[in-house]
Formats: structure tokens, C-alpha cells, sequence
């Protein structure tokens, strides 16, 4: 679905924010791109789908090579959650920006209202609000399903829960795992929040300074400290308590498995006495 | 590269007073509009370059001409067409285009357009911003709210550049085309990019006089700046050359 062949990339006279990165996201996965700030997260999503085109080597995403096709014909298989909803709202109202893209990409009419309908009924949007005069989190939740309402093959989330609450983070987060489970859609998400990370990606790759540290299941990612380390990150809270706790611990990864294991353990402790 | 922005540096113009800059960059225009010899604004415009180069800023002065001549031949078509005086000079099926008037005054006004400005867009790459208006408050008792929104309009300039750049990528990365030749539909395309800017630019316009509220902005005198802004003898010498300028520029 995504592939970077060799790629490296440098802003103008700046040496080289990614030196050199090869790495493939097969159809249906669920990634998160993992980094501290500055190491190259943003700039990688945005050679995902052409609004950046690599200095050298080649990204090919949906089949399209970005140095010989244009963003917005990339648009139509992948779509593109910005941190900041504000910059992509820009229609009066929320019927008219879901529609917005499709529109644009050329869908024909019928199809436009009835993927509008159904992608305002899916996020519990009213049609008619204004857009600019919604909380932070609605705005997301509208910038989010102009962006699903076209039917993406892959879709790249920048920060996607930048600014949101626990209950309007996991309402989105939840919606767009599903998607992944039950339509095969394939998700890159830019993120440094490891416990997002942990409840939702499937892989990790870890960037540090435009270079790829290490690549696996997010399982096996989350209990490597060092690598994390060299990536100034620090593991989700349950895997750190783990690799804390050693002994007896080291497959412990969710608070159900450390629930479940620590009232075995006091079970025990009381059988024992 | 912005050409606007300031060039850190110690020449001897990043070293005077930014009020005496500023009246500079005001006299040097004005010898320049009073001239009405074509050969002194073209050498006024060479000396401005060459100034510039003592303070490292040759290549912006040389890029900020290329970029003023653009609008300076824009003029410069519009006054050959519209100024009917001396000698016809392109003549057709009896009708005059030009005239040798015509061609005196566009080539005239567009060198002026270039000369003028030029000073006054090198000011802010040899005076930082906030140094102006500090000096205009500390020094010509200027309402600091007054300075204050001039230092915060070149701020916020960059800032809703980039803002622009990536409110436009965002619609690009909806299918949006910005490339095409059409200016209608460009202009169709263009427009809707000005919500999600203005919008964005009032909350952060309101978040920045919140902050600068709670932060005692009304509470700020004359004397408030730690910064001072004296003058030198560098100062009083750079207007007396400016002064003389206006005058050999209103002799020859």
C-alpha cells in the first residue's frame, strides 16, 4: 500500500531531515510512526502522499509513484487527518464540508449525498451546524469524517488526538480501529503518545532523527527500553511497570493481563498462608 | 528567503540609531522622488545596492531590485501609454502610441518606484522589528499600543505565510488542484482557503491580547523597555550627508 524506497528529504539549504529511509506498510495494517519531536514524523507523512515529493529515492503509495502523480489525485485512495482540524475546515457548513472532498475529486452527485448522509449519521454530526462554531473536539470529529466519507484505501493521521479529551479521543480512535478490522482500511498514525499507541497499532516504526531504529509489532516494540531510549521514548505505563517489575512479568503488556496476573499471585500468597 | 527579515550583524548601518535609520530610508526616498534626472536615480539606486553591501545585504539588495523592476515596469507601461507630452515617438496609421515625454516620465517614475522603496525595505533587514519600535516609544513618545501593533502585524506576517502553506496543503491533500491555468477557477479554488486562515488568525490574534492582558500590557510607560536607544555622532552625520542628498537631488 505505502512504500519508501531510499528515501531521503532536506528542506531547502538544511542538511537532510531523513538521510536515508526504506520501509513498507502492507494493505490493512494498522502503524503508528513513533518519535520525539524533530525526528522526521511529519515530513514523512507528508512525502506519504505528495504534498512533499523525496530529494531522492522513491515513495509509491495505492500504486502511485508521488514524484509522477499529483496530491490531489493521490487524494482519492488516501486521505489525510491534519493535527489542527482548523486547517482543513473550510465550508459553512458540516454537510458542505464532508462533501467537500468528494466534491472536488469529482464523485457524482447521488453518491456524494448518500456518503455525506451516512458519514454525518456514523459520527453523530447535525448537517447544518457551522463548523467554526463547534468545540475542538467536534471540529476533529468533522474534519475526520470529510475525510473517511470518500472511502480512502489508506488513511495518514497526524496527531490525531492532539487537544482532545479521554471520551472524544477514544470515540475517534475506536471508530478508525474498526474501519481498520472490518473494511481493511490501512492506518499510519504520526503519534508520540505510547499508551495510544499500544491500545491501537498493530506495528511500530521507530524514527529518531529521520532514521528508522527499529521496526516490529507494537507488543514486541513496547518492551525494548533501550530502542525507546535511543528514540527518547519511554514504553507505555503497563509494559514499563513490567520490564520494572522483571521476573515473572515479561509478557505482561495490558492492565487486564496485570490485573489478572497480581490477583494469581495474591491467591496464591493466601493459599499459601 | 524572506526578504523583509533582519540580517543579525554589526556594520556600521546595523550599528545606528533605528530612528536615524528610519528618517534615512524616508530623506533617501525623498531625494529620489524630488529628482527629476533619470542618470542620478539610476546611480541613487547603484549606491543603495553598494551601501547595502557594507552590511552583507548585496544579494537581498540585488534580488529586492530585481522584484521592485517588476513593479516598476508595470508602471512603467501604464505611464508610456497615458503621458501625451513631447515628440511622437511610435506612430501608426495615425494615431500616436508614445511619445518622447511618454518615455521620459515611465522611465523616470518606474526608476523612482525602485529607488524609493528600496531604502525603506532594507531598513528591516539592518533594524529588528521590535528595536524600531522600542526606539519610536523611547525616543519620539509614540502610544506604545501603537508600536505594538506594528511589531505584531511584521510578526504575525511569517506566521499566516506558513499558515497559509499549510492550510493549502490541506485542501491538496483533499483533491483540491491549485495548479491550473484557469484564473476563474483558481481564484474559485483560492478563495474558500481564506475561512480556515481568518479563522485561525482571529483565535490566535484573541489568544495573543489575552496573554499580553494578563501579562500587564496597560500597565507599560515610556521608561517600561530595559533596552535604550542612544544617539551617536554616526547619527547626526548620516543625516546631515541624507539632507545634503535632497539637495543636490533637487539641483540637478
Amino acid at each position: 500500500m505505502l512504500e519508501f524506497k531510499h528515501v531521503s528529504y532536506h528542506y531547502p539549504a538544511t542538511p537532510p531531515v531523513i538521510p536515508d529511509l526504506s520501509f513498507k506498510i502492507e494493505k490493512g495494517e494498522f502503524v503508528a510512526l513513533a518519535g520525539s519531536n524533530g525526528a522526521g514524523k511529519s515530513t514523512i507523512s507528508r512525502l506519504s502522499n505528495g504534498l512533499l515529493l523525496p530529494s531522492s529515492g522513491e515513495v509509491t503509495v495505492g500504486g502511485f509513484n508521488t514524484k509522477t502523480t499529483r496530491a490531489s489525485q493521490i487524494a482519492r485512495k488516501v486521505a489525510f487527518l491534519f493535527q489542527n482540524p482548523d486547517r482543513q475546515i473550510c465550508q459553512n457548513t458540516v454537510r458542505e464540508e464532508v462533501s467537500f472532498g468528494m466534491r472536488v475529486q469529482g464523485f457524482p452527485e447521488e453518491e456524494i449525498k448518500a456518503r455525506t448522509e451516512a458519514a454525518l449519521e456514523t459520527f453523530s454530526l447535525n448537517g447544518d451546524w457551522s463548523p467554526f462554531t463547534r468545540s475542538r473536539g467536534e471540529r476533529q470529529r468533522i474534519a475526520l469524517a470529510s475525510v473517511l466519507a470518500g472511502k480512502p484505501e489508506l488513511v495518514i493521521l497526524d496527531e490525531p488526538t492532539t487537544g482532545l479529551d479521554y471520551k472524544e479521543c477514544t470515540a475517534i480512535m475506536d471508530h478508525i480501529a474498526k474501519l481498520n478490522r472490518e473494511e481493511g482500511l490501512t492506518i499510519l498514525m504520526v503519534c508520540h503518545d505510547m499508551e495510544l499507541i499500544q491500545s491501537y497499532a498493530g506495528r511500530v516504526l521507530v524514527l529518531n532523527r529521520g532514521t528508522l531504529l527499529g521496526d516490529g509489532p507494537t507488543r514486541q516494540i513496547m518492551k525494548d527500553r533501550e530502542l525507546l531510549s535511543k528514540a527518547r521514548l519511554r514504553p507505555a505505563q503497563i509494559p514499563n511497570l513490567a520490564l520494572r517489575l522483571g521476573a515473572g512479568f515479561e509478557d505482561v503488556y495490558t492492565v487486564d493481563e496485570m490485573a489478572a496476573l497480581l490477583q494469581k499471585r495474591a491467591g496464591h500468597k493466601e493459599g499459601e498462608e | 528567503m524572506n526578504l523583509l527579515q533582519y540580517q543579525p550583524g554589526n556594520s556600521f548601518l546595523h550599528r545606528l540609531n533605528p530612528i536615524t535609520k528610519l528618517a534615512a530610508a524616508f530623506l533617501y526616498g525623498a531625494a529620489c522622488i524630488i529628482s527629476g534626472n533619470l542618470f542620478l536615480v539610476t546611480a541613487l539606486i547603484i549606491l543603495m545596492i553598494l551601501i547595502a553591501a557594507t552590511a552583507g545585504l548585496g544579494g537581498r539588495a540585488l534580488r529586492l531590485t530585481r522584484n521592485l523592476l517588476i513593479l516598476g515596469a508595470l508602471m512603467f507601461i501604464i505611464q508610456l501609454f497615458f503621458v501625451r507630452s513631447g515628440d511622437p515617438l511610435l506612430v501608426t496609421g495615425g494615431f500616436v502610441w508614445v511619445t518622447t515625454g511618454g518615455l521620459v516620465s515611465a522611465l523616470l517614475l518606474s526608476l523612482r518606484v525602485v529607488a524609493a522603496m528600496l531604502p525603506l525595505m532594507l531598513l528591516f533587514a539592518i533594524t529588528e522589528i521590535s528595536d524600531l519600535c522600542g526606539a519610536l516609544v523611547k525616543k519620539l513618545h509614540v502610544p506604545y499600543r501603537y508600536a505594538f501593533i506594528v511589531t505584531t502585524a511584521f510578526r504575525f506576517v511569517p506566521l499566516f505565510t506558513s499558515e497559509f502553506h499549510d492550510i493549502e496543503d490541506a485542501q491538496r491533500a483533499r483533491g483540491v488542484e491549485y495548479d491550473t491555468r484557469n484564473i476563474v477557477k483558481k481564484v474559485q479554488l483560492v478563495a474558500p482557503l481564506f475561512v480556515p486562515l481568518l479563522t485561525s488568525s482571529l483565535r490566535k490574534v484573541d489568544a495573543g491580547a489575552i496573554s499580553a492582558e494578563v501579562r500587564g500590557f496597560n500597565l507599560r510607560t515610556y521608561n517600561s523597555g530595559y533596552q535604550q536607544y542612544p544617539f551617536h555622532l554616526a547619527d547626526g552625520a548620516a543625516v546631515v550627508l541624507l539632507v545634503a542628498l535632497i539637495v543636490v537631488s533637487a539641483v540637478l
